[in-house]
């Protein structure tokens, strides 16, 4: 399996499918965290309705993570430290997709709050299942980045070409 | 040539990571400090900080449950809580059978925040009641521009505030910083959704209390 995607990465499309995976996982990222900054109230509520951390540091998530989210949507758009970039993209999927499993488990009836809107909702509207599919389908896009770092039209192509 | 070119795309990279990274601490900072409530707040009447910057009615009313409501003027489920609800709630109050605190919150964005400050400006005049009725019935679509300062004196005038004082309350925002510190205090005590009823501080039941008239009027009885 391993050795299948070595050889695709290698291949003809393997830079085009990393340009296509930085698009959709900075893009996603870059939109989630552009839906939320401009309400913070709301950003926090949806951490707090998690109910995994402690409300102080819910408060400070609500606030910080739409703006990484914005920067490292932005890093990977333009190309630039994309292995990073990639890293701390899938690395917050993982945190996601925990923290949407816990409330899943836990029976708690809440919005993922990923693009805006959050907290409790009804019994019958939760996502969990598609939200954790998605999240899912991105970390393997940033797994793909973190192994194959080097893809079209980035910003830093070049430099990290002559360094390799 | 090589080695030039490689190195001022490794500059460019490092200035851009350092952009970026710029950004996104003062943003957040930004951000951060905006929620923080102020000490030096204008407060409107009824007010108490000790429940949370909510406006309080009956707060001298001894041995009667406190019912505290947190609400956003903009939230389509709060204008269908106070429809089914309201006039419990208001009997309630005239017959002082509970302490009630309105936590008006304003998490749905800015228009929610001149909903509120309108608010607070008709609680000076002793009619946050008949405002807080009035425009949940005219409540308008979400963030669409149509809550702004014209608006909310109709609102004012359809309940007979005519006083120049109320519109110039309404024009200048002079609450809003209030309204942060009451954002602040919702945060910290862990609100999470809007209508959210407490009686005598624990969460009355989301499924069966809070859309049925006579579940909520029982629930509340404390």
């Amino acid at each position: 399996m391993i050795l299948l995607i070595d050889k695709f990465a290698a291949g003809k499309y393997g830079s085009w499918f990393g340009l296509l995976s930085r698009l959709i996982l900075g893009g996603v990222l870059f939109a989630a965290g552009w839906l939320k900054i401009f309400t913070p109230a709301k950003s926090q509520m949806a951490v707090r309705a998690y109910e995994a951390l402690p409300i102080s540091l819910a408060n400070f998530l609500g606030i910080a993570l739409p703006w990484a989210e914005v920067g490292l949507g932005i890093l990977l758009i333009l190309g630039i430290g994309v292995r990073f970039s990639a890293l701390a993209g899938g690395a917050l999927m993982v945190v996601f997709i925990a923290a949407i499993s816990q409330a899943w488990a836990r029976g708690l009836s809440i919005d993922c709050g990923c693009f805006g809107g959050g907290g409790t909702v009804d019994p019958g509207e939760t996502k969990y299942l598609s939200e954790i599919l998605r999240d899912t389908g991105l970390a393997l896009l940033a797994l793909y980045l973190v192994r194959y770092p080097l893809t079209r039209f980035a910003v830093e192509k070049l430099a990290k070409t002559e360094g390799e | 040539m090589a080695t030039s070119s490689s190195g001022g795309d490794k500059f460019t990279r490092n200035l851009v990571i350092a952009m970026v990274a710029l950004v996104v601490v003062v943003g957040a900072s930004f951000s951060y400090f905006g929620s923080k409530g102020s000490t030096t707040a204008a407060i409107p009447s009824s007010v108490s900080k000790a429940d949370g910057y909510g406006i309080v009615f009956n707060a001298d009313v001894p041995n009667v449950p406190t019912i505290d409501i947190y609400e956003d003027f903009q939230c389509p489920v709060c204008a269908r809580f106070s429809g089914i609800n309201g006039m419990t709630i208001e009997k309630a109050i005239e017959e002082k059978k509970a302490k009630v605190v309105y936590h008006v919150l304003s998490f749905l964005g800015t228009e929610s925040i001149l909903a509120a400050n309108a608010a607070a400006c008709a609680s000076d005049e002793d009619k946050f009641l008949a405002f807080h009725k009035a425009f949940y019935a005219n409540q308008p679509a979400e963030n669409a521009g149509a809550i702004d300062a014209t608006f909310l004196k109709s609102i004012g005038a359809a309940i007979g505030i005519d006083s120049p004082k109320f519109a110039a309350c309404v024009d200048n925002g002079g609450y809003s910083d209030w309204v942060r510190n009451v954002a602040e205090a919702g945060a910290k005590a862990n609100v999470n959704s809007t209508p959210t009823v407490f009686v005598n501080g624990k969460e009355i039941d989301r499924n069966t209390e809070y859309f049925n008239v006579e579940a909520f009027t029982k629930a509340i009885a404390g």
